[in-house]
């Protein structure tokens, strides 16, 4: 019992490697059962829906991934404001360095739809939940409800992170104008004279 | 095509519509869109469309030449259009800024709700929609809805501030397309009032000022 997930483990991190490899139109599952030195079979035994679940898989895994290095580089930011504008540069950055993420949206956007949710919770409320306590330690302006404004701010900053836009998120002074000017105006009082 | 005979219609049209390559157009594209609606954009063929608009395949390619990309890329182009148009009316009617971005928010989110064909689109193949408002792509979506509502922002606003307004809008009617909420509904003017006098009103306020300063 204890392979099993290393098992699925090996296969998916293959899968990824074939799809940065060939490009995911181009990876068959014999490709990947081959880079992952497993038999069809076993393929078969961990993935019975075949290519469709392992690519699945393979954009859940990198998923997951992409969050847990964004956590980790979000580690030791204590206000709202820097975790904001930290975590923008590094997601955006990351997004645009990533080069199968761009290889797959010229080419099979679709295949990136499980990984808008992880675990059916969409990526949304996890930003959502990372925010809050941030927002509660924070001085709010009247009325606002930490709920509400971090499930905005989470909308917001997962719209810039993949759009920029008219701002240029590797500049840290933009960055900081985004956040504290543009999103956060609503939500904190203005600070006491600029940053 | 027996209901093409209606020998009660007691109106008649001022020009034969055959006549009229707009209408013959119009009639392709709302054969299209009620395709789109039964049964999404795959399996939607030129006959399917041929059908639904009443016209020959022949009339159809003289219409549109072009063949089936050039009807998806006319009925896309129309709709656009027909969106746009709609956008203005509501915006254009607005008095104060708050009232633009409401209108601008609202009459989005309806238009989007109300349209058969996205609804289906959205159901059963979500990606012909998302891969416009997701990463890099959208860009170009916001560059589009910039350069369209601007100028009414603009009302208001200085060109540059007036842009951001018109993206940030944009971000917002994506965000709940793409990610419905349970407890926002933005084809509800009070709930969307709200959440720009909250959220947004005083971000575009306030960058104005320091940009102003």
């Amino acid at each position: 019992m204890g392979q099993v997930p290393d098992t699925r483990e090996q296969i998916t991190a293959a899968g990824y490697a074939c799809i940065a490899r060939f490009g995911p139109t181009r990876t068959s599952v014999e490709d990947v059962a081959q880079a992952a030195g497993v038999s069809r079979a076993t393929m078969y035994r961990y993935f019975p829906g075949g290519r469709s679940e392992l690519i699945d898989a393979v954009v859940t895994w990198e998923y997951r991934r992409f969050f847990l290095a964004l956590y980790e580089a979000l580690r030791g930011a204590e206000t709202l404001e820097e975790v904001m504008e930290r975590g923008l540069m590094v997601a955006h950055r990351a997004i645009e360095d990533h080069e199968v993420l761009q290889m797959i949206l010229t080419t099979e956007p679709e295949i990136l739809e499980p990984a808008f949710s992880a675990e059916g919770q969409p990526t949304r409320e996890l930003v959502a939940e990372f925010l809050a306590p941030y927002l509660e330690r924070h001085a709010l302006r009247p009325g606002i409800e930490v709920a509400a404004a971090a499930d905005f701010l989470a909308r917001m900053l997962l719209s810039y992170m993949g759009a920029p836009g008219r701002w240029d998120l590797d500049d840290p002074v933009q960055v900081a104008q985004l956040v504290e000017v543009e999103l956060l105006s609503g939500i904190v009082p203005a600070p006491s004279g600029g940053r | 095509m027996g209901s093409a005979v209606r020998s009660s219609t007691n109106v008649v049209p001022l020009r034969s519509e055959q006549d009229s390559d707009v209408t013959k157009r119009v009639a392709i594209v709302d054969g299209a869109l009620s395709c789109i609606a039964a049964k999404g954009l795959r399996a939607t063929t030129v006959d399917d469309v041929a059908r639904a608009s009443g016209m020959s395949r022949a009339t159809l390619y003289r219409t549109i030449p072009g063949g089936r990309d050039a009807i998806i890329q006319a009925t896309v182009e129309t709709e656009v259009a027909r969106f746009f148009s709609s956008l203005a009316v509501a915006m254009g009617a607005a008095s104060t800024l708050e009232a633009a971005l409401v209108a601008g928010i609202t009459t989005s989110a309806s238009w989007i709700s109300d349209s058969a064909a996205l609804s289906t689109l959205l159901e059963i193949e979500p990606w012909v929609v998302m891969r416009h408002i997701s990463f890099g792509q959208m860009d170009r979506a916001l560059a589009l809805a910039a350069d369209f509502t601007g100028p009414f922002f603009g009302r208001w606003l200085e060109p540059e501030q007036a842009a951001r307004a018109a993206d940030w809008a944009v971000r917002i009617v994506t965000s709940y397309l793409a990610n419905p909420s349970d407890t926002i509904d933005l084809t509800d003017g009070a709930q969307v009032r709200s959440l720009v006098r909250q959220f947004v009103l005083p971000g575009v306020q306030a960058l104005q000022e320091s940009k102003g300063s």
